[in-house]
């Protein structure tokens, strides 16, 4: 229940008009109450409608052409993961490192056997060998980038392990495995309580581990046991965490926090 | 259509936190007929992939919106095209943070734009003039004229908000223009209206109740 109080301070909020510290305050109580984040939403229906209640302004001509230039100009950067560690620069360096050896020793010993080259044909010999010893090497350093690389490649996957929040199905378990390229996951879920032909489970990313992001509805087989992929009908840029809640049929449009089941990160 | 046809100057005196409003889950959510456009909302998928038509597209339909709005709270159309300018290119470089789950896309642009310009006010040295001067004349425009909520919603439901907003009583209407629009906190708009807080706190959450009773389900 909203008293008048919250009200206020809601409408307040909406229009910006709460000074920082009362803000910082409303967030917090509007975070752990879904009530009154509805109650909110709701109401940014009328500061949407007041923003254009204005008269109306074209902007000249001339913007829009310089805008669409500097967009040119600046290319979008793809944030990835931030790592304390980058072993792919690290071993790039290496690779580059050791290749300079290799070429040095390379230069240092065949100049002079270039000038012995007709008598010392033994030693050439054995110089090439060592040469392809030192390719092998350095082959065995690019596969070794190669396989780095692919590393790198599951930087962008995100893995999950869900528990149950149910006294009735304890065992229930959950795993999410999410690719932030492709922007689609597969979701196993193990001991899950079947569900009345009325009601579906529902499956949220939260971005950021705070926005929720609808993942589309799910059932478990008489065992309680499912295995789907799934996407997001938004885009994903931090999945957080991964829940899963109890819902009417066909899903909603919001979590029902009351009603959560599973959830992990 | 008018170029920055605005007198007033107005102080300003806080940011509202854009960022942080529209990354909570609660702001702008959608509530039946409000979901944003689905158009909008592929436009802002195609911008965030670093599609440039897609923001051709997204700067005809919102531009006027956003800059009516830059216009009111500067009233400077040099200073307005810098804050249009600074705001799309937020849109360029954020567009993959836009839930369409949080509201409509309009939405979420007029109030980057919003706090933009508002931020640059209270950079400026207009900070320095008395609030008194804020609000003197109102920004909401009169019921005859064309909005800037005509090249988002249409005709007839601009009308239907213009409607609303003027029918409000003029002391709730005047509260809550200062704060959206003036970015005013209620005790600055306590002490410019001289009136008690809790008095201006229960005319601003009439008001919106009002604005939100008469528009909800119908835009």
């Amino acid at each position: 229940m909203i008293d008048e109080r919250m009200e206020e301070q809601a409408a307040l909020h909406v229009l910006g008009a709460l000074s920082d510290t009362e803000a910082r305050q409303f967030k917090q109580a509007m975070a752990a109450d879904p009530e009154l984040q509805a109650y909110v939403a709701r109401l940014s229906i009328a500061t949407g409608a007041l923003a254009g209640a204005i008269p109306a302004a074209e902007p000249p001509p001339q913007l829009r052409a310089k805008i669409l230039a500097q967009v040119g100009e600046k290319q979008k950067t793809v944030s990835l993961p931030e790592r304390k560690f980058r072993p792919l620069l690290w071993w790039g360096w290496s690779l580059a490192f050791g290749l300079a050896i290799i070429l040095a020793a390379f230069n240092h010993n065949v100049q002079p056997l270039r000038e012995k080259v007709v008598a010392q044909a033994s030693q050439i010999t054995s110089l090439n060998q060592m040469v392809q010893t030192l390719q092998a090497a350095t082959n065995n350093l690019q596969q070794t980038v190669l396989a780095l690389q692919e590393t790198n490649k599951l930087a962008n996957m995100r893995i999950a392990m869900l528990s149950s929040l149910l006294t009735d199905s304890p065992k229930a378990v959950a795993v999410s495995l999410w690719d932030n390229n492709k922007q689609e996951g597969v979701f196993v879920v193990q001991n899950l309580k079947p569900l009345p032909a009325d009601r579906d489970y529902q499956l949220w990313v939260l971005d950021h581990g705070t926005t929720p992001i609808d993942a589309g509805i799910f059932r478990v087989d008489d065992k309680g046991n499912v295995r789907v992929e799934f996407k997001t009908k938004s885009l994903i840029t931090d999945a957080g965490k991964f829940a899963v809640t109890e819902e009417s049929r066909g899903g909603v449009a919001s979590p029902t926090i009351k009603n959560m089941v599973l959830v992990g990160g | 259509m008018t170029l920055c046809a605005c007198n007033d100057l107005r102080p300003a005196f806080r940011v509202f936190d854009a960022e942080t409003v529209f990354s909570l889950p609660v702001f702008f959510q959608s509530v039946n007929d409000d979901t944003a456009s689905d158009k909008d909302v592929e436009l802002l998928r195609r911008v965030a992939t670093g599609d440039r038509a897609a923001f051709a597209e997204f700067y005809d339909l919102h531009s006027t919106l956003m800059f009516s709005v830059a216009c009111k709270i500067l009233n400077d159309p040099n200073e307005a095209q810098d804050v249009l300018q600074e705001t799309f290119m937020q849109i360029w470089e954020k567009a993959a943070r836009f839930d369409p789950k949080l509201g409509k896309a309009s939405s979420w642009a007029a109030t980057l734009t919003r706090n933009k310009a508002i931020d640059r006010i209270r950079a400026s040295v207009r900070r320095t003039r008395l609030a008194d001067e804020a609000g003197v004349e109102s920004a909401i425009a009169a019921e005859s004229t064309d909005t800037a909520n005509e090249s988002v919603h249409g005709h007839e439901k601009a009308r239907l908000i213009q409607s609303a907003i003027t029918g409000l009583p003029a002391e709730q209407r005047k509260a809550i223009e200062l704060a959206y629009f003036s970015g005013l906190t209620q005790d600055e708009i306590s002490k410019q209206l001289h009136e008690p807080l809790g008095t201006i706190k229960a005319r601003i959450r009439r008001g919106l109740l009002k604005l939100r009773d008469q528009l909800e389900g119908r835009l």
